[in-house]
């Protein structure tokens, strides 16, 4: 959730955002102690804004050994063929033809209500149908 | 000597078993993969994969030792009779030597593999440690490609850019991490590599290799549907995090050519999303029945192959003169 937005959000951003994609409430104060808790890991960083704290991705320590780290995984990666089976990617490269055949499979199946669509740019074919949405 | 004769005439049937279960699985791999659910699909594959690796490399190395006995300086050596074992002619010493020269090519090209797997494995353990263990071994690397993947060594971590993330809705981000959770539950990434090594020694395997390969990525697709209890959302993230990537990576760089060949044969994640979008798969007992027969029938056709070959060199060393022994 932190991760996916553009600025460091406060708590109670985190708060609706949650509550909107998973249909549930949680209580303020849970999503504080969490984002807090994550801070104090040094998975998070956070900022003054207003009253609350603004949280947004640690870049610094990670950032120094993700460079390190980059070079390693690069080697795995480069060997991505059918041979480099330590690393499993979520989605393969596409021919052209199957780009038309995923974005045609969106269209025809949109998500319901897509939460969260106006808070996120999304390249143009994840677009749902004006007509799919429930009344 | 008839039953001498009937041995000699069911070795070389016995030695083809192997090898035609080999060819069943060159041909039918694809089907099954698509016909069994992904998780048996992935075992059973895997499974007779390495029975039939095992079984052919078994007989190819069986029958150069029963051709290369022929030799008469070997049976000295053995102290069995050459002209006993040269019965049948079938099987001039050359073709011993040719099949010995193949035995340990393959044998050397599958340790190859091996070796390279477990380099990679211990690189990935290497990057995972530097990683840190990450929140239940998520890592978000800040980046603009869009990318996801799970980097497995004896541990392993779930890897996404920020880029993935923004590319996708919540709902289809859950989809993403429990597709990658699955990896990591499961050792996906050791099906890959036992099925890849058993490809590197037998390539009649290799589309075993690929089946199992789409077979995995369809497993963990299968367990994120599962648990989100959402098939046409898993569905949607997939489609949609392949056309991030694509997109982005269309405007960063030229595909990497490599990639691009293997999947545009492929057509994985179409073919993926597709499932997902059909009803779930429904178990299969008589495919299964299929490849666990084709599995068995590969190990028996071997073993009885190398059982028959042994029995000749038995025979062979009675027939041995006795008093080069006596002596």
């Amino acid at each position: 959730m932190v991760a996916a937005a553009d600025a460091p959000v406060t708590p109670s951003q985190v708060q609706a955002e949650l509550a909107r994609a998973t249909g549930q409430e949680l209580a303020y104060t849970t999503v504080m102690t969490t984002l807090a808790r994550l801070h104090d890991k040094g998975a998070l960083d956070r900022t003054n804004a207003g009253r609350a704290f603004a949280y947004g991705l640690a870049a610094e320590p990670a950032e120094l050994s993700a460079a390190l780290t980059a070079r390693q995984m690069q080697r795995l990666l480069d060997a991505q063929d059918d041979r480099a089976a330590a690393l499993t990617r979520f989605v393969a490269a596409l021919s052209p033809e199957d780009e038309a055949v995923l974005t045609s499979l969106l269209q025809d199946h949109p998500a319901p209500g897509d939460p969260g669509a106006a808070a996120r740019p999304s390249p143009p074919p994840a677009q749902p149908s004006e007509e799919a949405k429930p009344r | 000597m008839t039953g001498m004769g009937l041995l000699l005439a069911g070795v070389p049937f016995l030695a083809a078993v192997p090898f035609l279960a080999a060819t069943v699985l060159t041909a039918s791999s694809g089907r099954l993969a698509r016909a069994l659910p992904p998780p048996t699909a992935v075992r059973l594959l895997t499974l007779v994969a390495l029975t039939t690796a095992l079984g052919c490399g078994y007989v190819l190395a069986v029958t150069a030792v029963w051709a290369l006995g022929q030799l008469p300086a070997l049976a000295t050596i053995g102290h069995w009779s050459a002209p006993v074992l040269s019965h049948s002619e079938l099987l001039p010493p050359a073709i011993g030597a040719a099949l010995g020269v193949l035995v340990l090519g393959l044998l050397g090209a599958s340790a190859g593999r091996a070796l390279r797997h477990l380099t990679q494995l211990h690189e990935a353990q290497l990057a995972c440690r530097q990683l840190g263990p990450g929140v239940d071994g998520l890592i978000v690397i800040n980046s603009a490609e869009p990318d996801a993947y799970t980097l497995s060594g004896l541990t392993s971590r779930i890897i996404v850019t920020t880029a993935m993330l923004k590319a996708l809705p919540p709902a289809e981000r859950r989809a993403l991490l429990a597709h990658e959770a699955s990896h990591r539950r499961h050792r996906h990434h050791a099906y890959n590599q036992l099925s890849d090594i058993a490809a590197a020694a037998n390539p009649l395997l290799r589309p075993t290799a690929r089946a199992v390969r789409r077979a995995v990525e369809r497993w963990a697709d299968e367990d994120a549907a599962t648990q989100l209890g959402d098939r046409p959302t898993t569905a949607r993230a997939i489609a949609r995090a392949g056309l991030a990537r694509d997109a982005a990576r269309g405007r960063h760089q030229s595909p990497d050519p490599r990639e691009t060949v293997t999947t545009a044969v492929t057509h994985d994640v179409p073919d993926r999303t597709r499932a997902l979008l059909a009803p779930p798969p429904r178990r299969r007992p008589l495919a299964t029945t299929f490849v666990l027969l084709l599995a068995a029938t590969s190990a028996l056709g071997a073993t009885a192959a190398g059982h028959a070959v042994e029995q000749q060199f038995d025979h062979a060393q009675a027939g041995y003169p006795r008093q080069s022994l006596g002596r």
